[in-house]
């Protein structure tokens, strides 16, 4: 077995190094910086997901969004009955809560429409309003789903989608170009995978964890 | 420089993880080598992009070359879709402990192979 | 310069978290390697890249394994299944030691959970805290420094000969302990009973309980001279669990005063 192994990963980083060394064509690109322009954008990297690749970034959120279905349908939520809360309720970790929430959602809501411009974007902005909601569990699961009602997200995750697919409809068919339509896709995308990671996130902690 | 460090280091971290991945018999186990793995392959991806003393690929930042776009944007996406696809995994690992009690690979491939009791 | 050094910290964290025993610093490890990879994307000038890498790798990954493999309000067992003291069937475990272990698990109020894994991995287990109490099988085996509670079942270590051939005996099991020299270990008591069946070993060591489940008929000659305390089915603790091993104690102590733990025993051994 651990020869066979060992033999399958040299064969791996053979086929890697041999992408590495340049031996392998690369196809011509037009110029980046004029795709920007026409956008009036100056990240690059923003252009490419929202503009250029418009179609191939709606798809992969909507696997996002079948992973989410899964996750949902594989997890039951347990019952609390004489075990704690999954995170330990502490007034420090509460207070902590409270202070952070509010510069977290500040700051991922700059990351994500200041993202045609510096570095940032829908996905890292979704990323951190998920984990900063995830400083929400310090109440506790209990309270939190009573005050979170998680339908009306879901609603909105998929209203996200819906609007993700029209605003790709003005880009693509009528030709609209510009950075309102960049901010508004980053936008849409920040609440789409915030949603997503918090419904995940939410789910795991409902649940009882294994091993 | 920093791009064939960032080479070695991104073949380096596939290889540890793709090894975790297939010697170790703990299904977590396996799935933490896979994301170590997977950090790799896109890490990978990066180093590909970057020219030498290239800037950020945003412009107005002055002159000289801007690293490739391209794979920065696939690999924002692959990025978020990994962590969805892992707790999916994960969710599946879950499952499986509680209606077979094991996490141990060979286990489990035994049991496939004596037949799966009824339910 | 830089680059380097963050690099070789990138790939002592991932070498140090897959390569460790303990789950919870293998999953802290991978998350600390997705920081400094973070980092390593700043210096190739991929700041979207980096944000992006450090928000999910080391926040959203690194707590849904949290999420995952907590086991607050639990009592983790590791255990290797035997017939009638402890074993699945279909989706429960049932047993002698799993009656008696779910009933300690109402008094401490945690959910037992049995995990299933090789004999050899469970002191490891153990000594890590990934599993708080060991059971299902004979311990310990010489070397094995772990903490034992009071005899469950006592048993005896035989040797069954139904051929000609090598001895077999499980990895691990306190049946290795007394394999002769050319013997061959097989990882659980199932393997062990194919190859006698096959006919690849001619003897097999092990303990009284599998030998009767097994229903060979062979020749069956015993092999340990302790007396017949201290050959007996325990449970194993870590040594770090003096405390839940003095409750054990207490609660097995209580279960033989009561005559309870003859009627389990009788109803699931006969």
């Amino acid at each position: 077995m651990k020869p066979l192994a060992a033999l399958t990963v040299l064969g791996l980083l053979v086929l890697l190094g041999l992408g590495a060394s340049g031996l392998l064509p690369r196809p011509e690109l037009p110029l980046p910086e004029h795709v920007a322009a026409a956008w009036g954008a100056r990240n690059l990297v923003a252009t490419i997901v929202l503009g250029v690749r418009l179609w191939d970034t709606l798809f992969e959120i909507l696997i996002y969004a079948m992973t989410i279905v899964g996750v949902k349908l594989g997890l039951r939520p347990v019952r609390w009955e004489g075990a704690g809360p999954p995170v330990a309720e502490t007034p420090l970790l509460r207070r902590a809560a409270d202070l952070l929430l509010g510069p977290v959602v500040v700051f991922a809501l700059y990351v994500a429409t200041s993202g045609h411009l510096g570095p940032g974007g829908g996905f890292p902005a979704g990323a951190l309003l998920g984990t900063g909601l995830l400083l929400a569990l310090a109440k506790g699961v209990e309270r939190l789903s009573a005050e979170v009602y998680e339908p009306t997200l879901e609603w909105v995750k998929y209203g996200a989608i819906v609007a993700i697919l029209a605003l790709t409809g003005v880009v693509l068919v009528l030709g609209r170009k510009g950075s309102p339509y960049l901010i508004a896709a980053n936008l849409l995308m920040t609440v789409e995978v915030a949603i997503g990671a918090w419904v995940i996130l939410h789910r795991f902690a409902k649940s009882r964890g294994e091993l | 420089m920093e791009g064939l460090t960032a080479l070695a280091l991104a073949i380096a971290l596939l290889g540890v993880g793709l090894w975790t991945l297939i010697v170790r018999r703990n299904l977590i186990w396996k799935l933490l080598g896979l994301n170590v793995a997977s950090n790799g392959a896109i890490l990978f991806l990066v180093a590909l992009a970057h020219r030498p003393a290239a800037r950020p690929p945003i412009t107005g930042l002055g002159p000289g070359p801007s690293a490739d776009p391209l794979p920065h944007a696939l690999v924002l996406t692959a990025i978020v879709i990994d962590f969805a696809t892992l707790a999916l995994a994960l969710v599946f690992v879950i499952v499986l402990t509680e209606r077979r009690h094991t996490q141990d690979v060979r286990r489990l491939e035994r049991d496939e192979e004596h037949g799966w009791p009824e339910r | 310069m830089v680059v380097a050094l963050l690099a070789a910290l990138t790939l002592a964290l991932a070498v140090f978290a897959l390569t460790g025993r303990r789950l919870l610093w293998g999953v802290i490890g991978v998350g600390v390697h997705a920081l400094a990879l973070a980092g390593v994307y700043l210096f190739l000038a991929a700041p979207d890249v980096a944000l992006t890498q450090a928000a999910v790798g080391f926040g959203l990954v690194t707590f849904i394994y949290l999420l995952a493999v907590r086991r607050t309000g639990k009592l983790t067992v590791a255990a290797v299944e035997t017939p009638h003291l402890l074993y699945q069937e279909n989706e429960r475990v049932t047993g002698l030691e799993w009656e008696i272990l779910s009933r300690f698990g109402e008094q401490l109020h945690r959910d037992v959970e049995v995990m299933w894994v090789p004999r050899a991995e469970i002191p490891a287990l153990l000594r890590v805290g990934d599993a708080e109490i060991g059971a299902g099988a004979l311990f310990p085996r010489e070397g094995e420094t772990l903490l034992l509670s009071r005899p469950v079942l006592p048993t005896r270590i035989v040797t069954v000969r139904c051929g000609p051939g090598p001895v077999g005996a499980v990895a691990g099991d306190q049946g290795q302990d007394f394999l002769p020299p050319g013997g061959i270990l097989y990882e659980d008591h199932t393997a062990l009973a194919h190859a006698l069946r096959r006919g690849e070993v001619g003897a097999a060591v092990a303990d009284l309980l599998h030998v009767r489940e097994w229903g060979l008929s062979g020749e069956v000659s015993v092999l340990d001279t302790k007396d017949e305390e201290e050959t007996a089915f325990r449970f194993a603790l870590s040594p770090a669990e003096a405390g839940l091993q003095g409750a054990l104690d207490a609660f097995l102590d209580e279960l033989a005063r009561s005559g309870e733990l003859d009627k389990l025993v009788r109803r699931h051994v006969g």
